[in-house]
């Protein structure tokens, strides 16, 4: 109890201080340095104004000059480095070279890869969705926060969730994972194969088809875009037509597959798979920040536009993709990039579900283990040097829809 | 907007439908850890948690004949029951190779004048023509159905234990001292530097928009021993001030991020209109923008609020785990022990962290849902 | 000025906490303990007002009994103890050494990670004097001061760290009465285990309960399993080569302890659940098959700490027990047993730190622990009467009557190997890879 007074004294200083800063510095700027008065009050007032961004931006710029900035330089620079006893040695690329060659780094790219893609759209996607669907329902605070909820847990408690989901009993003992369980339902009969095959092939078909047809909307808009715009939605586009072949392909597969019925799953063993059932869950974990953020955007479209658009004889599908997307397209980009960064950095659940064993190492993951575990610097932080480059895609993207805001 | 959807029925039933089937996703994890939070460990590990409202046929563990020895009519007896509640015994035996040898009410014989009875409702007669005094008594193998049983164990355990050395209200007390200040100062902090960057025009303006998109990727796990180096040189060392130094640290990108975003889209003719009445950038940012931006302030506040409430790492690194330190999580992690937890002490323990969080949302969300109505008006 | 406030009010916070006194646990003169070695040590030492900051692996209820020993030193040293511990311990002392703010004493199980923290010179040389009193005071003394013994920053070996209590991994547990209601005997020789494990296949049961997972340390189980089974097919002398690389990873010797453990592990018959379910079971988990009715497996391989995890109220010796994980009676190599320790070492030199060191010489600090459960020691003038249990006496003599006794190779090879790939060869392994695979990348990953 002792610690309250400290806590709450110290909050009072905190914030005290901050609000201080900027007020106080503001003052000494216009009164103190360059006065709006006397015969330079024009030019003071313009010299002012310059300086004013820096002051506010100076509390946050060092912070994250310190916090952020510092370390990647530090990073960069260890990662052409060996630590050996203690003394660093300058080794050029060798780390890259050694990470580069090691399977497991591969592994983890590859994975890193196919998490990037699916679990920010699923997140993003099912967020949109949720929170257009219950902007129209009477209980659709109730439904949002229930949504939201799992991101209150901590990733270790998610974890423990999850794997009592996933988890596997010998065959003739009762299950106590909810997935085996049901799984263990289905026999083969009409209902496996509606529920197991058309349903999973006509889901995927939808979304070949969804993704055709935005696809195809930009075609249009490729041409007539400019240089920069060609470039810069060329490779996107590229992306686009193999997801939607590989959204097909899938389906063919869900549709033809020999399903082993009967017999319990090791769900976080089967490879390749097992790395969805991962994602499975920080997708239950950020489809609540998707949801939240958007439909904030969403209610902040104008209500006009929808007036507008519902007198032509729009249908709400077409209310919804042609008239509030387009809108809050910048909000979604955020979403995104949040939920992308969150994935590229995010090594709890792998490690305390599979630990990157069976084919599900990620490069988190790897560079923790790299750092902590074998204690090796170099590649650890050649690993951190990937994941930084990994993100500047989306930096270009924020980039171009920044100065597309502001123009 | 209602209307959109109100003249089409059909399509109002698939949107409940659609939401409630997702709804039901979404918390039946949640659900599954909140029932096993109520049971015994030995009830998770043996049936689902879903079949927790449910009679349980099975087979139990033995259970070893336990109790005072009395000597009546020359023979000697021990009688007990074999669990305190309402479970019917269907059969019944003393041999892991033969564990339903017997039906309820009859009688086994042990050997050696030994006999043994149990009855449906698990009560039991040992009777031995010597004493059983020294020797090791027989285990009783049952197959029974078991009512639905729930025990707050498992809260009591993780509430009140004195294994981790510390109590939870110490470590709630710790982690409050960490979160909050955690979270209000970066807020502070990013509210400022997000408006100059959406508002106020200067050169390499876009330079530093593009940078602070590049900060949100840095990995914590590689910022941590330079950082640590630096405070130790500093003379900050592991503590609280330390721990907010890097909270904020950390949380500051996202929070310039979601902020800066927030405040371009308001709209442009009222900040023009406030500079043209003559108000300073610092009384615009105020009285016009701060108010504006309640609901991005109040949902990356809840954001910041989770993660650092939820944090292990950093406060294990930043803060050490001393008592007057360890901070919710960490007290947490040491009850599960050296090696590892179970589901019944994880998953209630899990319920206790979240229930601030929680609380904090639900609270907070009311303020949300005012903001952005507010906002919506403009 | 913003930041001298802040920490001002971070000093407030600081002050308010404070260490909580410690009731001793048994009576001081009471009892068979050797009250003569704390009183001599007592007198001996005056270190009041002093703290010392004690970093170890042990949380929950281990916690309870390391901090129960803590507290006789306190009141004979005088010295304050703050012993802390954390989820990852293993990481936290790499960024305390790192980062410049390592606690005063540090305890850890791992020799090859602070054999690391030694050669970047984070840790202080105990001196020749402590190196020599263990060698005479604890059963195998030289193998036991081998294990503390380091190449230090100046390339010089030195004695760095002192191990202090130990664990015994060479058991295979079972349920007496599920034995004796099948009829078998408890195996004396490898042969008799092998024999053993498919009589009760073709008498229709499970021999064998082993679970692997274990979080992000999955695959450890196996390789204890893999180190026990080369010291019963390979002289102790080919092991040292082994957790040295000396002799590669891929070598046949090393292949076929691995296919020795496939034998087990790697047959549907022989394991509960089937192979499949090796790689996935919990190892928490995987003993509760003992306890099933009907029994879900008769034997499970697994360390002295495994009963933690056991169904509550199992009684020891009565309900559970466990025997010798036997050596082949053909090949000669007497009773080599697996074990593990922790070690502990100075890392900021200070008086209370030495005080620290001299304290766990005494047979008293051996024997408060011992006297309660769940540690055994080499030390030869403790007391064995007072081991806690019976169970712990059995391990003891175990332990005195190894003819070989050799450490965790795990945790004696490099952390990317021992902690690593090792694990991940292990579950790739069971999982159907072939040993010859993984035992190439588990070479291929050894820190050059």
């Amino acid at each position: 109890m002792e610690q309250v007074f400290p806590a709450l004294a110290t909050i009072v200083i905190g914030v005290g201080g901050c609000v201080g800063y900027f007020w106080a510095s503001n003052l000494v700027l216009d009164r103190v340095i360059f006065p709006a008065r006397g015969p330079k009050a024009g030019q003071n007032t313009s010299r002012a104004n310059m300086l004013r961004p820096w002051l506010f931006l100076l509390p946050a710029l060092l912070a994250l000059g310190l916090y952020l900035a510092y370390p990647v330089f530090a990073t960069a620079w260890l990662s052409l480095n060996r630590n050996t006893g203690g003394e660093l040695a300058f080794v050029g690329l060798d780390n890259y070279r050694a990470m580069f060659a090691e399977a497991k780094f591969r592994e983890s790219l590859r994975n890193n890869l196919l998490w990037l893609v699916v679990v920010p759209a699923l997140s993003t996607g099912l967020g949109l969705m949720v929170a257009q669907l219950t902007d129209r329902i009477r209980w659709g605070n109730l439904a949002k926060s229930l949504i939201f909820m799992p991101m209150a847990i901590s990733f270790v408690g998610a974890s423990v969730i999850w794997k009592l989901i996933y988890d596997t009993r010998e065959a003739g003992q009762a299950q106590i994972g909810l997935l085996n369980a049901l799984w263990l339902r289905f026999e083969g009969g009409v209902w496996s194969t509606i529920l197991l095959r058309a349903l999973p092939a006509l889901l995927l078909l939808g979304l070949a088809g969804v993704l055709a047809w935005l696809l195809w909307g930009q075609v249009g808009a490729l041409a007539r875009a400019r240089l920069a715009g060609r470039v810069l939605r060329g490779p996107g586009m590229a992306l686009g037509a193999w997801l939607v072949w590989v959204a097909l392909s899938w389906a063919w597969g869900a549709a033809t597959a020999q399903l082993p019925y009967g017999q319990p799953q090791f769900w976080l063993q089967i490879p390749f798979w097992n790395n969805f059932f991962l994602m499975a869950v920080l997708v239950w974990l950020q489809t609540g920040f998707a949801m939240v953020i958007l439909s904030a955007a969403l209610r902040g479209v104008p209500e006009e536009t929808v007036e507008a658009a519902i007198l032509d004889g729009a249908n709400p599908f077409q209310i919804f993709f042609r008239i509030k997307v387009p809108q809050i397209m910048g909000t979604i980009v955020v979403v995104w990039t949040t939920i992308t960064i969150t994935v590229l950095k995010v090594f709890d659940i792998v490690r305390a579900m599979t630990g990157g064993q069976q084919e599900t190492q990620v490069l988190a993951n790897y560079m923790y283990d790299k750092l902590f575990v074998a204690v090796d610097w170099g590649v650890g932080s050649a690993a951190a040097m990937v994941i930084l480059a990994l993100v500047t895609p989306i930096l270009v993207w924020n980039v171009w829809t920044a100065r597309r805001e502001m123009r | 907007m209602t209307h959109v959807a109100g003249r089409k029925p059909a399509l109002t039933w698939t949107v409940h439908l659609s939401v409630g089937l997702l709804v039901l996703l979404w918390v039946i994890p949640t659900l599954g850890l909140l029932v096993s939070s109520f049971r015994s460990g030995d009830q998770i590990v043996s049936s689902g948690w879903w079949q927790a409202l449910f009679t349980q046929e099975s087979q139990l563990s033995p259970i070893r004949v336990a109790g005072e020895e009395v000597a009546r009519d020359g023979v000697f007896v021990i009688e007990g029951r074999l669990f305190p509640g309402a479970a019917r015994v269907s059969a019944w035996g003393t041999s892991s190779r033969e564990p339903a040898a017997y039906a309820p009410g009859a009688t086994a014989d042990l050997g050696e004048g030994m006999g043994l009875r149990v009855e449906g409702d698990g009560f039991y007669v040992l009777t031995s023509a010597r004493t059983t005094e020294g020797t090791r008594l027989p285990r009783i193998f049952t197959t029974a159905a078991t009512p639905p049983e729930f025990t707050l164990a498992n809260y009591r355990m993780v509430l009140f234990s004195p294994m981790a050395g510390q109590s939870i209200l110490q470590a709630f007390l710790n982690t409050a001292t960490v979160a909050i200040p955690a979270t209000v100062i970066p807020i502070l902090v990013a509210a400022f530097a997000a408006y100059a960057l959406a508002w106020m025009e200067f050169p390499g303006r876009a330079l530093l928009v593009a940078a602070v998109v590049g900060l949100l990727v840095v990995p914590l796990q590689l910022a941590l021993i330079p950082l640590l180096q630096v405070h130790n040189a500093l003379g900050i060392g592991k503590g609280y001030l330390g721990i907010w130094l890097a909270h904020t640290g950390f949380g500051l990108p996202l929070a310039i991020y979601l902020l800066r975003n927030y405040m371009v889209g308001l709209p442009r003719d009222i900040i023009e209109n406030a500079r043209v009445d003559g108000a300073t950038e610092f009384q615009i940012f105020t009285r016009i923008v701060l108010p504006l931006s309640f609901p991005a302030l109040a949902s990356f506040a809840i954001f910041q609020f989770l993660w650092t409430w939820n944090d292990l790492l950093v406060a294990l690194v930043f803060l050490g785990t001393s008592n007057d330190q360890q901070v919710l999580t960490g007290n947490i992690v040491n009850l599960m022990g050296s090696r590892g937890g179970d589901w019944e002490i994880l998953s209630a323990s899990a319920f206790v962290s979240i229930a601030v969080p929680l609380v904090v949302f639900f609270s907070m969300q009311r303020f949300l849902v005012r903001g952005l109505l507010a906002g919506s008006v403009k | 000025m913003r930041t001298d406030l802040l920490a001002g009010a971070a000093a407030l916070a600081l002050s308010a906490g404070g260490a909580v006194a410690q009731e001793l646990k048994f009576p001081v003169g009471e009892g068979a303990f050797d009250w003569e070695s704390y009183r001599a040590y007592d007198a001996a030492t005056d270190l009041d007002g002093q703290t010392l900051t004690i970093f170890g692996p042990w949380r929950g209820e281990d916690q309870v009994l390391v901090e129960s020993m803590l507290a006789y030193f306190e009141a004979a040293s005088g010295v304050e103890v703050n012993y802390s511990s954390s989820e990852g311990y293993e990481q936290q002392i790499i960024i305390d050494a790192e980062a410049g703010s390592p606690p005063d004493v540090a305890i850890l199980p791992q020799p090859g990670l602070i054999a690391d923290l030694a050669a970047k010179g984070h840790i202080l040389p105990l001196g020749e004097e402590a190196r020599a009193w263990l060698v005479g005071n604890y059963g195998a003394g030289e193998s036991w001061a081998a294990l503390g013994t380091y190449r230090g920053k100046d390339g010089a070996d030195a004695f760095f760290a002192f191990p202090y209590k130990a664990d015994v991994k060479s058991l295979v547990w079972y349920v007496p009465e599920n034995f004796e209601d099948a009829g078998y005997e408890v195996p004396a020789t490898m042969e008799e285990l092998k024999a053993l494990t498919e009589k009760i296949v073709a008498d229709g049961g499970t021999p064998w309960c082993i679970g692997l997972a274990s979080g992000g340390a999955t695959g450890w189980p196996a390789t204890d399993w893999v180190e026990d089974l080369m010291l019963r097919t390979q002289p102790p002398e080919v092991y040292d080569r082994w957790v040295t690389n000396a002799l590669p990873f891929d070598s046949p010797e090393v292949i076929g302890a691995i296919e020795e453990f496939g034998w087990f592990a790697r047959n549907d018959a022989f394991v509960q659940g089937g192979a499949a379910a090796v790689a996935s079971t919990d190892f928490r988990d995987s003993p509760k098959g003992l306890f099933a009715s009907p029994p879900g497996c008769y034997m499970h391989r697994q360390a002295s700490f495994i009963p933690s995890f056991f169904p509550e109220g199992t009684e020891l010796g009565t309900d559970a027990d466990f025997f010798y994980f036997p050596a082949y009676a053909d090949r000669d190599l007497g009773q080599p047993v697996l074990g593990a320790g922790t070690l502990a070492f100075i890392m900021r030199d200070g008086a209370a730190a030495r005080a620290f060191i001299d304290w766990l010489k005494t047979p008293i600090a051996h024997e408060i622990w011992m006297a309660q459960s769940g540690f055994v020691t080499p030390y030869k003038a403790v007391n064995t009467d007072l081991y806690g249990s019976a169970a712990l006496k059995k391990q003891g003599e175990i332990l005195a009557n190894a003819t070989t006794f050799r450490f965790d190779g795990s945790d004696l090879m490099p952390g990317a190997v021992g902690a690593g790939s090792f694990w991940t060869a292990m579950v790739d392994y069971v999982g159907g890879k072939s040993a010859g695979e993984v035992a190439a990348a588990v070479q291929a990953s050894w820190p050059k």
